[in-house]
């Protein structure tokens, strides 16, 4: 694909070059690694827009009775009450107290209806907009979204997850956008530091890129170069070790977020989005509460919606939330029904999620399950509707296809509808 | 650069010339295609679509190249510095085919083949309860590629589910999909027949000829299947596949019509684009226990559907079987497939090459089935040996206008680091005992984590950013040693010239002799200081962890 070297892609517009694909389509697999012509013009065209997205990973799946969805005084209700908001008309879960308070800044969709009902299907589905299939590696949202609004060269990887869910990773997008998790604790992964004299280490250096370059003056295979960019990034992130020590911000920060582990990932995942970094994963677990639902909610949702609001808050102050998306999802929802050992099992035909920031109109309910919370009465809203909306509000075409072999594979699945509705 | 010295005496352009005035004595002598040899034909195919697609031809590889290539495809490790000076060497005209010969029977063949298709069968996390544990399995599919086993025979084995999975290994296969029918018929007609069916699982597929009848119709020879723990040996539980009398596949129409509490119909098993099954009747008040006994080897049913299904794959005239293993086994050693993914051979997915696909199913039946044979006509092509540089990107040419680029297992990777340092010898050296882990002495866990499983099933390319800090951050130190015997203190306790020195490195890490400028530019960096323990380290490093050690090309 000697195309790519082409300055021209400025001047041609997106769906030109979507179009584009399809007469390349027979290139195969590798032609999405970020080498092509209509891969790399897509993203520069929206890179432009300097968008980022936070996602909030409830893993387990959070109770959407003991959250948004409360069903008061039914029999499907739990054990809390719900308070008033400071949006009129709408009220949460009094374990919400802070978001309570910045409810003007979410939209809530409280009539999810999704296709995997255990948590490996549903952590691949919630990570991909796809349900899983043999032959085909899906990106999660991610990779995708480190493609399209990453920047190449960064210091900083494109797509980091701190205490990480889901192993999907880029998929078919290829090694460029592989994720790079931090553990639940903030340290990075092992082998991430070098521990040589760096002296030594670029003595070394130079005489590796000696080798490298005369490999590549005859060789010029694609994933060679990548095995080539990965090296250089590796090296890069020497250079930002110190973006990872959030132990001086922490102490300024702790009331805000809070003081707990989740408060912390928050604030790290602040400081990578503000560095540029154009997607960070947040993980929670776990609110599988197959027993003892109540306790479990009562452990989980106060450090994580104080850290949430604190997130909003702070991104907001600093100029950051009108282009940071902030999702907050797990992989399923819970039962209506409370079992005999006091808790809420798998159930996904009507549950809940939220949005906030990046062009999302806050303050808005959107969708509505029945009275009981057993089923979408208004407006369902499918994984890969809630994809489509995703994508769409951080300026990626949802119709973006990329190919495995002959087989197109749009980022959010073919049919998919964006909820327009809860987009400014 | 180790392509552009020293092409072998096998130029190609002669050799075209040669096979054209072969093919046409054959011809006039009215002989059939099939009796020229298959390396011959392979050649004729793919030149022939180079002058279709205005493409040049090429040159052949150094003979370093191949030698690193062939033995990386058969063995699954790089040449020992010995193995390569001595192929290097050798001055004989036909020492490259004597080399394919010699390697086809060094045991390592047979270990490094099971390797490979164990990756096809189970992958690096494969579904099922024990699977992960399965040297039974690997075991018994070393032997066949030792005994050269024909390949429908062990194929057979595999369907049929013979004995345990212990001692035989062959039932492990389905115990991946304990209790699912469904994946079970995913799995076997994918790897198998190389037709993907999974599409029609919920609804009858939009490109293919692929009913959801079509899917369920497979599905019902395997509905039957149990497994059945059969005791404990070796400290392993020990499975067999048992098979009941009764059970059917349900089917419910397409998924999106389908309604809470709706009960499907049951669905005879039909051979995929073929017959309904013939089976007999049971009798009428035939009554079935439930369940299986645990420790004990089930009774046979009175008539195996998993039988008939496991006949029907592996016989030479069923259209998918023979073509889906000759196009397999061409992507193992030639890059990509002539159908490309291998597993999705379907009318929406032509073959770039579709006589030459022909041709080899052809010879995989007369040949009955013999992958040995195969394997050595396919690495004495000319196109197999082409050289791996060039100005293409295409990591898999689809022409097969160049060698392909493809990065090493985490297998071949430790074996080839273990073989290039020396480790075999320090452990001698040192006395211990040799260690029983396989992967031994980077460990699983991390091997597993930077450079098997980001490659697992699709086999795409996914060496990012970790592996690259696992290398630079001390990863490998284990491979650094410098205890007696090995690469490193060879290097470091030699009175030889530095010239000397760095030619035996880079013969050791990558099965040629250096380049004058990489020669001086390497006897630079290690004699410029008193003390050279540190650099011979870094020159080393820097070679075990470069592209073109990382790659087969």
């Amino acid at each position: 694909m000697h195309t790519m070297e082409c300055p021209t892609h400025e001047h041609v517009s997106r769906r030109a070059l979507l179009k584009n694909t399809l007469a390349t389509a027979g290139g195969g697999a590798l032609m999405n690694w970020g080498s092509l012509f209509n891969s790399k013009a897509t993203a520069a065209e929206v890179k432009k827009n300097q968008k980022r997205c936070i996602l909030l990973w409830m893993n387990g799946g959070a109770s959407q009775f003991e959250t948004f969805d409360m069903k008061i005084g039914r029999p499907t209700g739990g054990l809390f009450r719900e308070i008033s908001t400071n949006v009129p008309g709408t009220r949460v879960c009094e374990l919400m107290p802070t978001i309570a308070q910045n409810m003007d800044k979410l939209a809530v969709i409280r009539s999810m209806k999704t296709s995997q009902i255990d948590h490996p299907g549903g952590i691949h589905l919630m990570h991909t907009g796809y349900s899983q299939a043999s032959g085909i590696r899906f990106p999660e949202i991610g990779g995708v979204i480190a493609k399209y609004l990453g920047s190449e060269g960064s210091d900083l990887p494109n797509f980091i997850k701190i205490f990480s869910h889901g192993n999907t990773g880029a998929g078919f997008l290829g090694p460029k956008y592989q994720p790079f998790s931090l553990s639940p604790e903030g340290r990075l992964p092992s082998f991430s530091t070098s521990n040589l004299n760096p002296v030594n280490e670029s003595r070394r250096n130079a005489l590796r890129t000696f080798v490298e370059d005369s490999y590549a003056s005859g060789h010029k295979a694609e994933t060679a170069r990548m095995h080539r960019e990965a090296y250089d990034a590796s090296r890069r992130l020497q250079n930002v070790q110190g973006v990872f020590k959030i132990d001086g911000e922490w102490d300024k920060y702790r009331d805000l977020y809070g003081d707990s582990a989740f408060g912390r990932r928050c604030l790290m995942a602040r400081r990578l989005i503000e560095e540029g970094v154009p997607f960070v994963e947040v993980g929670q677990s776990s609110y599988d509460s197959h027993a003892d639902n109540f306790v479990w909610h009562r452990g989980l949702l106060p450090p994580m919606e104080r850290a949430w609001a604190g997130l909003m808050i702070d991104l907001e102050q600093r100029g950051l939330l009108e282009n940071t998306l902030v999702v907050w999802m797990g992989e399923i929802g819970r039962t209506p029904n409370v079992n005999n050992r006091s808790g809420r099992d798998h159930y996904v035909r009507s549950w809940s999620t939220a949005l906030a920031g990046c062009g999302v109109k806050g303050g808005l309910v959107y969708g509505e399950s029945d009275e009981n919370g057993v089923d979408v009465k208004d407006n369902p809203v499918s994984e890969g509707d809630f994809f489509a909306t995703i994508y769409k509000a951080l300026g990626i075409d949802p119709e973006t296809e990329h190919y495995t072999g002959v087989r197109p594979i749009p980022i959010a699945p073919f049919g998919s509808k964006v909820v327009n509705d809860v987009l400014l | 650069m180790s392509s552009s010295k020293n092409l072998s005496t096998s130029k190609l352009v002669p050799q075209k010339i040669l096979l054209v005035g072969v093919v046409a004595i054959f011809l006039s002598a009215n002989l059939s295609f099939s009796e020229d040899r298959l390396r011959d034909v392979i050649d004729g195919h793919v030149e022939s679509a180079w002058k279709t697609n205005k493409l040049p031809p090429l040159a052949q590889s150094s003979d370093g190249e191949f030698a690193r290539r062939v033995y990386l495809d058969l063995l699954g490790v790089i040449p020992n510095y010995a193995e390569i000076v001595a192929f290097l060497d050798d001055k004989s005209d036909d020492k490259r085919e004597k080399l394919v010969d010699k390697l086809l029977n060094d045991p390592r063949f047979a270990g490094h083949q099971a390797e490979v298709w164990d990756q096809v069968l189970f992958g690096r996390n494969p579904p099922g309860y024990g699977t992960d544990k399965r040297s039974g399995f690997q075991t018994w599919l070393r032997e066949r590629f030792k005994e050269n086993t024909p390949y429908d025979q062990w194929v057979k084995s595999i369907l049929r589910a013979e004995g345990n999975t212990v001692d035989d290994g062959a039932p492990m296969f389905f115990v991946q999909y304990k209790n699912k029918p469904e994946d079970a018929t995913e799995a076997v007609t994918q790897k198998f027949l190389g037709v993907q069916l999974q599409c029609a699982r919920c609804h009858d597929h939009p490109f293919e000829p692929w009913t959801q009848l079509d899917f369920y119709g497979t599905a019902a020879f395997l509905a039957r299947l149990q497994v059945v723990e059969a005791g404990k040996k070796n400290k392993l539980p020990m499975y067999v596949i048992g098979e009941k009398n009764l059970g059917d596949v349900l089917f419910t129409g397409p998924v999106t019509e389908q309604e809470v509490g709706k009960k499907g119909e049951a669905v005879k098993p039909k051979f995929l684009q073929g017959d309904p099954l013939e089976e007999p009747e049971l009798p009428k008040d035939f009554k079935e226990d439930r369940n299986f006994p645990n420790g004990k080897v089930p009774p046979k049913p009175k008539f195996s559907r998993k039988d008939q299904l496991a006949e029907w794959i592996a016989r030479a005239d069923n259209p998918y079987f023979s073509r889906a293993v000759a196009n397999r086994i061409w992507a193992q050693f030639m890059g990509r497939g002539i159908v490309h993914p291998v597993d999705n051979m379907s009318e929406s997915n032509e073959p770039s090459h579709p006589e030459l696909l022909d041709a080899l199913a052809a010879a995989m039946i007369e040949h009955k089935f013999d992958l040995k044979w195969y394997i050595r006509e396919l690495v004495n092509s000319q196109s197999y040996q082409l050289v791996g540089s060039g100005e293409l990107e295409d990591a898999l040419p689809k022409w097969f206008e160049r060698a392909r680029t493809r990065p090493l297992s985490a297998e071949e990777l430790l074996d080839s680091w273990n073989v290039a340092v020396g480790y075999e010898a320090i452990q001698k050296a040192s006395g211990a005992k040799p260690s029983e882990d396989r992967y031994a002495p980077l460990g699983s866990g991390y091997l597993m984590q930077f450079f098997g499983k980001p490659n697992n099933g699709v086999g795409d390319f996914q060496g990012g950013l970790h592996e690259h800090l696992y290398l630079n951050n001390g990863g490998i130190a284990r491979l650094l040693s410098s205890a007696k015997g090995g690469l490193y203190d060879s290097l470091v306790n030699s009175e030889a010239p530095w010239e000397e020195r760095v030619d035996k490195l880079y013969l050791s890490l990558l099965s040629r002799r250096p380049t004058t400028e990489e020669r001086e530019t390497f006897v630079a960096f290690l004699s410029d200081e008193k003390d050279p323990r540190t650099r011979v380290g870094e020159a080393i490093w820097v070679l075990m962890t470069c592209s073109e050690f990382r790659f087969n090309h």
